[in-house]
């Protein structure tokens, strides 16, 4: 096959789709288009809500890697040596405790049980955005004590009448307000609400924080040495892996997890769901778009027998004439692609201001160049195979029975 | 130029066999204008298909120019027919989405021995010879049964076939446009002395043949020589 018999067949195909239906053109371009929207629009949602949740996880539960109490333990213990030498290890970030106290809010009349969780408020910048979400008043200072920050669902929207709530709250907390906090331990005090904030992370948004010299005061003025969890940033360029790593070499005796880690275990078995669904999805998107394909190649085969015959019978070779098929379905392939990138990007646009949100998460279209580049490859492939399956088949008739057709 | 020999086709529908030729032997000469003539079912196209390597025969031998076709792989036959033999339709056969001048270099596009201005002159210079350059952006439907007719006729010449073929290229045409596409054949059998073999079931047409033969039966029942090949 020629340069020469390349380009005649080409030119039969371009003159095809140029001048012949263009309602068929429109079509099945259309058709290509949303076959693979539909391949990359789920799983990048699911990969949207993957890359949310583990977001979120990172910012406001565990960090890159959680230091937690080793089986058995309630508490992990010489906190200040621990973050001593934590911090001082290479591709450490900072590292930061958490203490977590159960209580009971009492605003007016309304009664709430929150988690109360104590955080050193400056180390805690360096490990996640809490700082950076607040919507009213502000965020801990370091020595405050009897200042409080809360969630938004845990403050709670006076227009809202507490049956038509979706989560129990205080009502209408606003800034400055004072809020009764019992704590488990049967220590009882008056908070000034110092700020509200808002991650869209439910457990966060479920919790209050006060400043770890707060639940100093709380525990009985002792010096907290102890800790629920130590959460640990890597520094930029350090993985999650290498400082678990390095925590385990330098003698933490603590059970040490990255986030891949706790992924696995906490949401191992919702990834491996969304990977089935995704691949069912691309599965059904391929085989669309190759019985389309292969519908209207055949159709367009039946259709010009005769001519194909007279192709043949005026010289035209049948490599030739399979290739004009072939370069039709590549054109309407490209064309369907390229409208197919476009509906997603617009839809991870749209998606973008107005993203899925959940009580729990909130999520957009998580797209990648490589699963455009990936997802072009496989309709693509699918769409030679099906083009060029029934342009084998008529390429090869005998002259006599084509132009009898 | 062309010598047959003792050549048949049969076909076979269910138990019945059907001799579409039956012991057809012939020479025509270069630079013949032959017709073929006969009743419908005689075998007229059927010959005219087996010449022009469209379909294969049952037993027989075809010689072009030396060569027994028969022998000719397929992809052979196609450069054969590329190469050396021209071809009118009856129903004109153009193909629908190309313009006249796309239609008409279609098969100079592929010969390997013309580059692009070639090809494109040679289409050019057989347009204006029927008279249809001004028509060369056109597409085939925006032309008349006859105008098409001798664009089929100017894609078949383009690459100077040794042989012409027409299959009944008159059979769609009413007299007048009969006549222009029959003189230009004539034409052009006279100024490049081409050969060519036309199948017509018309008597008129008789007069522009140099020699004429008559089928039936799948059998050649008469062979004659016209003397004057003008209307």
């Amino acid at each position: 096959m020629g340069k020469k018999e390349l380009k005649v067949a080409f030119l039969l195909a371009l003159r095809s789709l140029q001048r012949g239906s263009r309602s068929s053109v429109i079509l099945t371009v259309l058709i290509i288009g949303m076959c693979f929207t539909n391949m990359i629009f789920l799983p990048s949602l699911f990969n949207g809500i993957e890359q949310s949740i583990t977001k979120q996880l990172v910012d406001y539960e565990v960090g890159n890697v959680l230091v937690s109490p080793k089986s058995g333990d309630q508490y992990v213990t010489d906190l200040s040596a621990m973050l001593s030498l934590i911090n001082g290890m290479p591709g450490v970030e900072r590292a930061t405790p958490h203490y977590t106290e159960g209580a009971t809010f009492t605003y007016r009349k309304r009664v709430l049980g929150v988690s109360v969780r104590a955080i050193m408020p400056d180390d805690e910048k360096y490990v996640s955005p809490l700082y950076t979400k607040m919507i009213a008043g502000s965020y801990l200072g370091e020595s405050d004590t009897g200042e409080i920050i809360i969630g938004k669902p845990v403050a709670g929207d006076p227009t809202i009448r507490e049956e038509d709530e979706f989560q129990p709250s205080l009502g209408g907390v606003r800034v400055g307000d004072s809020v009764t906090v019992a704590y488990a331990n049967g220590y009882t005090r008056d908070y000034r609400v110092k700020g509200i904030y808002s991650t869209g992370w439910s457990q966060a948004d479920s919790a209050a924080y006060v400043s770890w010299t707060d639940m100093q005061q709380v525990l009985g003025g002792q010096p907290l040495d102890k800790a629920h969890d130590i959460t640990v940033k890597a520094k930029p360029g350090y993985s999650e892996t290498f400082v678990k790593n390095e925590l385990i070499q330098y003698g933490v005796a603590d059970k040490v997890q990255t986030t891949g880690d706790l992924l696995s275990k906490v949401l191992g078995t919702a990834f491996q769901s969304f990977a089935i669904i995704n691949l069912v999805s691309l599965i059904v998107s391929i085989i669309i778009t190759t019985v389309v394909l292969f519908i209207v190649i055949t159709i367009k085969t039946l259709n010009s027998r005769k001519q194909i015959g007279i192709l043949k019978a005026i010289g035209v070779d049948k490599q030739v004439i399979m290739h004009n098929y072939g370069f039709q379905v590549i054109i309407l392939a490209i064309l369907g692609i390229i409208l197919g990138i476009v509906i997603t990007l617009l839809l991870a646009l749209y998606m973008s201001a107005h993203p899925v949100v959940t009580p729990g998460w909130s999520a957009t279209l998580y797209l990648t160049p490589v699963d455009l580049l990936m997802n072009s490859l496989i309709l693509f492939v699918a769409a030679i195979v099906a083009g060029y399956v029934p342009a084998y088949q008529v390429s090869r008739e005998d002259i006599q029975t084509a132009m009898r057709a | 130029m062309i010598e047959i020999t003792d050549l048949r086709k049969i076909y076979r529908m269910g138990n019945v066999e059907v001799r579409a030729l039956d012991g057809v032997s012939l020479d025509i000469t270069k630079g013949e204008f032959l017709g073929i003539m006969g009743p419908s079912g005689s075998g007229k196209t059927t010959l005219l298909h087996m010449l022009g390597l469209l379909d294969e025969p049952t037993s027989g031998k075809i010689i072009i120019d030396g060569i027994d076709i028969g022998k000719l792989t397929d992809y052979e036959k196609t450069m054969f027919r590329l190469y050396k033999l021209g071809y009118v339709f009856q129903d004109y056969a153009l193909v629908p989405d190309l313009t006249v001048m796309e239609n008409v270099s279609l098969p100079g596009m592929l010969r390997l021995d013309l580059n692009e201005e070639q090809y494109r002159t040679a289409s050019t210079d057989i347009l204006t010879k029927i008279g249809l350059l001004d028509r060369q952006d056109h597409l085939p439907r925006e032309l008349s049964g006859g105008q098409q007719q001798r664009v089929s006729l100017a894609r078949a010449m383009v690459n100077k076939p040794d042989i012409l073929f027409a299959d009944e290229p008159c059979a769609n045409l009413d007299t007048e446009n009969s006549r222009i596409v029959l003189d230009l054949f004539r034409e052009i059998n006279e100024s490049m002395h081409q050969t060519i073999v036309m199948v017509s079931h018309e008597d008129w047409h008789r007069d522009y043949f140099h020699r004429t033969i008559h089928l039936r039966d799948g059998k050649v029942i008469s062979d004659g020589t016209n003397r004057t090949g003008s209307p």
